[in-house]
């Protein structure tokens, strides 16, 4: 191939690849499915003007023998996005109907499966004086066929 | 090459277990999506084909590295790349430290790559005598690419702030809140430390934004300027890492290339002074 034609077909990819970058912005259906074109849109939010807190949560769940482990993305076989919005924040929030997923989630295949979880949660909250750390009500939760 | 191959490459024991414990996607990606059309789910996305899938595509990274069959062994490990990337972001979770990254290394396979300095330079020597051209106009695009790259990316993040929350991003109590909340998730106690000083928050937001915005510049201001602003992102994509675990470690290697090899005159006027 000659110089020419390789300059055109790299100027042809230049520009391919420049322009797929605008296909998240204009189709807004397909935003976060054109890995590796994307929108750069991340942290955008702000916070207004006032006490800076934050929640720290996890769910630790523990089994019929008293073993504790920490719920995390690579225990429950889900992403840490999919951990925080299907199951921390409804939870944070009283709602108990994502409590059986996450049971049947991690009971596939135990042998000593787990019947208990425990939502822990502490609020950071930064003061004149330094970061004030609270520790929130634990709230437990049992398997559905260990509820009675 | 090398970083990819023994830095960024996949975790095999993520997917599988990924593929173990979910009948579906959350949120398939294109590249997801046409490979399960074409081969159907249970066909391609199971543990056993991603584990042969993985050490063939460490092989062909392996061929790359070295400069055999060049360009198709770039090829193939890029799309191999591709593919692992795109799986792992097809259950909801999605980042963007590796786009740019995988862009570049499918890109290197469409450029002169292993023309000189490769195994199959060193054949074609053998066989032949004939010592390949000593440069190529064609050879750096890549790495310019990833330049007008960056400068989109940024532009695009430091938009984003400004489209969606204007000057407020910039108040103090936004970073503060960002870092506070990922410094305490992801053990990083200088983001925490940050987190308590609302002074250097704003600083750091207004230099955040000017940044993102302006980076592009790096394009039109005069070469012996432009070092400086590749050090500036390079030191800024190290601060996000050492604050909030941000680990664009992909960005800090093509920022790395750059300054070596699209700006190689700061450095070699260095070393030849000394």
């Amino acid at each position: 191939m000659s110089d020419d034609r390789r300059k055109i077909l790299a100027s042809a990819v230049i520009v391919l690849v420049i322009a797929l970058h605008a296909v998240p912005l204009v189709v807004s259906a397909e935003r976060g499915t054109l890995w590796p074109f994307m929108v750069y849109a991340m942290y955008k939010h702000s916070r207004p003007a006032g006490p800076v807190e934050v929640n720290q949560r996890r769910i630790l769940a523990v089994t019929a023998s008293g073993a504790r482990d920490t719920v995390t993305p690579d225990l429950l076989g889900v992403s840490i996005t999919v951990l925080d919005q299907r199951y921390h924040r409804p939870l944070m929030t009283g709602d108990t109907t994502v409590i059986p997923g996450i049971f049947e989630r991690l009971n596939r295949g135990r042998a000593d499966p787990y019947v208990e979880l425990d939502l822990v949660s502490e609020t950071y909250t930064v003061t004149d004086t330094g970061l004030a750390r609270r520790e929130n009500p634990v709230e437990t939760y049992r398997a559905p066929e260990v509820m009675h | 090459m090398g970083a990819q191959l023994l830095w960024f490459y996949p975790n095999l024991a993520e997917h599988i277990n990924f593929l173990r414990k979910n009948d579906e996607f959350v949120d398939p990606q294109l590249i997801t999506r046409v490979l399960a059309a074409v081969f159907s789910r249970d066909a391609f996305f199971n543990p056993t084909t991603f584990t042969i899938l993985y050490w063939a595509t460490f092989g062909f990274g392996l061929l790359a590295l070295v400069g055999l069959f060049t360009r198709p062994s770039l090829f193939l490990f890029a799309t191999g790349t591709w593919i692992f990337v795109a799986h792992l972001f097809s259950y909801g979770d999605r980042h963007h430290t590796e786009a740019l990254f995988a862009i570049f290394l499918m890109v290197l396979a469409l450029a002169p790559s292993g023309e000189r300095l490769s195994a199959d330079a060193a054949l074609r020597r053998r066989r032949t005598g004939v010592r390949g051209a000593e440069s190529s106009d064609l050879a750096i695009w890549p790495l310019k690419l990833v330049v007008v790259l960056l400068g989109l990316t940024y532009f695009s993040a430091g938009m984003a702030k400004m489209l969606h929350s204007g000057l407020r991003w910039m108040n103090g109590y936004t970073l503060q809140g960002h870092t506070l909340a990922d410094g305490l998730e992801r053990g990083f106690p200088f983001g925490v430390w940050i987190a308590q000083q609302h002074t250097l928050a704003i600083v750091l937001s207004v230099f955040t934004i000017a940044f993102e915005l302006f980076f592009w510049v790096v394009l039109v201001v005069p070469r012996r300027w432009a070092p400086l602003l590749l050090l500036a992102a390079l030191l800024f994509q190290v601060g996000l890492y050492l604050t909030g675990g941000y680990d664009f470690f992909q960005h800090m290697v093509l920022l790395g290339l750059l300054l070596l090899f699209l700006y190689p005159e700061w450095w070699q006027r260095r070393v030849g002074a000394s």
